[in-house]
């Protein structure tokens, strides 16, 4: 009844430690998945901040926008770049740290009988696989805290983060797969404030 | 850097592990080199004085070498050592005496004030030879454990010796006094010593940076350190590294002076570090950690040569506007400034010249933070229909009035609801309504059966747990401002009938509503994020009384943040990557006036807080909340402050 919830833990996990490493997500949305994108499905919806945002890859653009500094790369006025040795324990003052901090999830499912694209040996639901649940549909809500910056008076904001979340059918159909995206995102709604 | 102290380094000899006794130092020499060592197995400190002095006790008084040990050979030291402890160990009798628990502990002062005090030691190995010579004719008295300690000098001895050597109380040793007690006192312990060895040191630093503070100018004059009387007598500037020491130590101390962050940012603006032979920052790095918000420093008249000795500084004070250079072979160099530009961003003023205006160092200065994403109205996509904001409208006034109705409206037995809390610290409202069904994953883990528990299933089950909430008020939704909504159609939802897939539409709100918890009597504001996923209705008889059902429905709570939902914060440039920007915001609909909204209950609430909290009548306090403060409870406290020079006494509760 609830492994549902479980289901989402690697994904948060995931998301957000991707997200401050600065990495790209956009592999975890459907667009970017063969077998939605075989069977047609629409492009996952991204809206941030209340502005559509076209593709994953675009939304990945914007949080490296929001990392990024107004301030130009540093080096010396002589041409040699200048040996900066940080002190062990701080932060590069060059890196402006954009970090999302998680303090809240939940998460329904919104369709326990998901069937777009599915194998034909999962809807057949002898699937054991099915059994533990996989063909479902879910939302998820998460909330926190997203600092911009490392200095003291460093910008914080509340974030809100609605994703719906579909299987994905390669690696729930690989049995044991220890892929972290079991689950993929058709609809991604954010809020920072 | 030299270092610290020149024997210790200087010997030259080869050195080797000392056997088991060794103390102290760990290395020591080789009795083959011929320098002689002292019982910490250092090189004697001061030959001149002990040279030609093979015998014994030759020397005077206070120059001797302790017992046998540092002349002899360390081999025959420890064998006599352990003679002696053994005659010690085992009494007059043969029988064996714990003497070691028998120690007397002597306090003995005089030291201080006699001519071996200018010792390196403060002439307390000079003092403990004097009383281990001198005590007994007949046997040899061996000192255990002591130590200087400001005016005084503890040992401990055996029981059976402590007589020999008080015997000595009054003699004269090195031009002074011998003042010998015995004292039944613990000794201090080598940490007591050295942190009240610390706390004197730091007490000179103390004075020190007071000594150097302007507070007129909120300056730390840390100039030609070189030259300061109290520093050097500490001996400050024996060597370079005991010179960094102490700058780190000046400038921590005078960071600590200030209770908060603010306080030293508002009381040390400025840093003169001029005349101190600087050739890198690095060597005062430790200015940038203990006072990162500095203002204004000094350099001038350093060493500084090229912009690559102040690398290590670069980014560090990002509130630096004016900076001194002059006097440095770095003024020289072509170019520097561009450096110093970068690096510093609110740099204003270099050696008296301005290089930047206060509007460009702030922009520069908030360049290199990064971004929040612009803020975008609400964007609602609900398929041309107005579901949304239909919805919306009905919802939130319902349910600040009338649960039960609103769940047998939109909620069926499918239909799933669960909040979740982050109760952050400094709240303005308890939790503890909430937190006992909060379902937070991030909390739970995933297989909690509170996850379970904490998911309310079917419509019935939903309207009475909200009748456990506390009562709420959500803004109107004629005020956009309050509200942020963002919401579109998505696909692959299960169609009730069995058949195919259904359009489901998501609606994300986030806004803030007030709250007053009848259980607690707390009132406040509260912001919320609350998701609802609706889908079509299930074919019933009698029909629905909506086509569309709320599926899934998830309240999120967190602390009241007065700046949520700002609309204003959009930037007037079109962005250029606009799919749909949907007609913003729910379309204005009149409604009640907001008194009319709230119901009976929630109103005497209301007027039972603000009476609680303000001490006024019933009476007052619902004139109070009925008036411009429109039943807001934030603004009736605030009217209340101000008004209450005014009220007249009957305004108030009679108080027992």
């Amino acid at each position: 009844m609830n492994r549902h919830a479980a289901k989402t833990i690697s994904f948060v996990d995931w998301y957000y430690q991707t997200v401050n490493d600065g990495k790209p997500v956009a592999i975890a949305y459907v667009n970017n998945n063969a077998t939605y994108k075989t069977a047609a499905h629409p492009p996952a919806d991204i809206c941030v901040n209340g502005l559509v945002v076209a593709t994953p890859e675009e939304w990945d653009k914007q949080l490296e926008q929001q990392r990024a500094t107004a301030a130009p790369a540093t080096t010396t006025s002589s041409g040699a770049a200048a040996v900066v040795t940080n002190k062990p324990g701080t932060a590069s003052a060059l890196t402006a740290t954009v970090r999302y901090e998680v303090e809240c999830y939940d998460v329904h499912v919104i369709n326990r009988d998901y069937q777009f694209a599915a194998p034909a040996a999962l809807l057949a639901g002898a699937n054991k696989d099915d059994a533990a649940g996989a063909r479902i549909m879910m939302m998820l809500t998460v909330s926190g805290t997203v600092t911009f910056g490392s200095d003291r008076s460093a910008v914080k904001q509340h974030f809100n983060d609605v994703f719906i979340l579909v299987p994905n059918w390669d690696a729930i159909a690989r049995h044991g797969s220890r892929s972290t995206r079991r689950y993929i995102i058709s609809s991604h709604t954010y809020r920072a404030y | 850097m030299a270092p610290a102290t020149g024997p210790r380094g200087g010997g030259g000899g080869i050195a080797h592990k000392s056997g088991p006794r060794g103390r102290g130092g760990g290395i020591t020499k080789r009795r083959s080199d011929a320098i002689r060592t002292d019982r910490d197995g250092d090189v004697a400190m001061e030959p001149a004085a002990r040279s030609g002095s093979g015998a014994q006790g030759a020397g005077g008084g206070t120059r001797g070498t302790r017992g046998t040990r540092g002349l002899s050979s360390r081999h025959v030291s420890t064998t006599r050592r352990i003679a002696q402890n053994l005659r010690n160990y085992a009494g007059e009798n043969g029988a064996v005496s714990k003497s070691q628990f028998h120690k007397t502990t002597l306090k003995i002062r005089g030291l201080a004030s006699s001519k071996a005090a200018s010792n390196s030691d403060g002439g307390l190995r000079a003092l403990l030879e004097f009383l281990e010579r001198k005590s007994s004719k007949e046997k040899r008295i061996t000192i255990g454990k002591s130590i200087l300690d400001g005016d005084y000098v503890w040992i401990s001895v055996n029981k059976n010796d402590a007589s020999d050597v008080l015997h000595l109380n009054g003699y004269s040793y090195a031009g002074a006094p011998l003042e010998i007690t015995e004292t039944s006192e613990r000794m201090p312990n080598k940490d007591e010593k050295i942190s009240r060895d610390a706390e004197e040191t730091k007490n000179k630093l103390i004075a020190v940076v007071a000594r150097r503070y302007n507070a007129e100018q909120k300056l730390l004059d840390l100039s030609a350190l070189g030259a300061d009387v109290i520093l050097s007598s500490m001996g400050t500037f024996n060597s370079a590294n005991l010179a960094e020491k102490a700058f780190k130590a000046l400038v921590h101390i005078a960071s600590l002076q200030y209770k908060t962050a603010d306080e030293k940012r508002e009381a040390l603006q400025a840093v003169s570090l001029a005349r101190n032979d600087i050739n890198d920052v690095d060597q005062v790095f430790q200015l940038a950690y203990s006072l990162p918000d500095l203002r204004r420093l000094d350099l001038s008249d350093n060493n500084l040569a090229t912009t690559s000795k102040i690398a290590k500084w670069q980014h560090r004070f990002r509130y630096l506007e004016e900076l001194h250079l002059t006097g440095n072979p770095i003024v020289t160099q072509e170019n520097y400034l561009a450096d110093l530009l970068q690096w510093f961003p609110s740099l204003q003023n270099l050696n008296g010249q301005q290089v930047r205006t206060p509007e460009q160092a702030a922009m520069s200065l908030k360049a290199l933070d990064p971004t929040p994403l612009p803020q975008y109205p609400s964007n609602l996509r609900d398929g041309d229909n107005n579901v949304t904001a239909l919805f919306v409208q009905a919802f939130f006034p319902m349910f600040d009035t009338d649960r039960a109705r609103l769940a047998a409206e939109f909620y069926d037995e499918e239909s799933w609801f669960s909040i979740a809390v982050i109760p952050n610290s400094g709240r303005p409202l308890p939790w503890k309504a909430y937190l006992k069904f909060s379902r937070n994953v991030q909390r739970l883990g995933g297989r909690s059966p509170g996850l379970v528990q904490r998911l309310f299933t079917g419509g019935n089950v939903i309207k009475d747990m909200w009748k456990v909430l506390p009562a709420t008020r959500h803004p109107s939704m004629d005020q956009p401002g309050q509200w942020l909504i963002d919401c579109h159609t998505f696909p692959h939802l299960a169609d009730p009938s069995g058949q195919g897939f259904a359009t489901g539409l998501i609606i994300n709100v986030n806004g803030r509503f007030e709250e007053s918890d009848a259980s607690t009597n707390m009132f406040g504001t509260r912001t919320f994020s609350r998701t609802f996923v609706l889908g079509p209705s299930k074919p019933s008889n009698p029909p629905p009384v909506h086509p569309y059902r709320v599926l899934s429905d998830q309240l999120t709570l967190h602390d009241w943040k007065p700046e949520v939902a700002i609309v204003s914060q959009a930037p007037a440039v079109a962005q250029p990557h606009v799919v749909v920007q949907a007609p913003p915001v729910v379309a204005p609909v009149p409604m009640a006036p907001v008194a009319g909204v709230l119901d009976d209950m929630t109103r005497n609430q209301l007027i039972q807080g603000l009476s609680n909290r303000t001490g006024m009548t019933a009476e007052y306090s619902e004139l109070c909340l009925s008036g411009a403060a429109n039943w807001n409870f934030d603004h009736a406290l605030a009217s209340f402050e101000e008004q209450k020079a005014n009220l007249p006494p009957i305004a108030f509760r009679a108080t027992a």
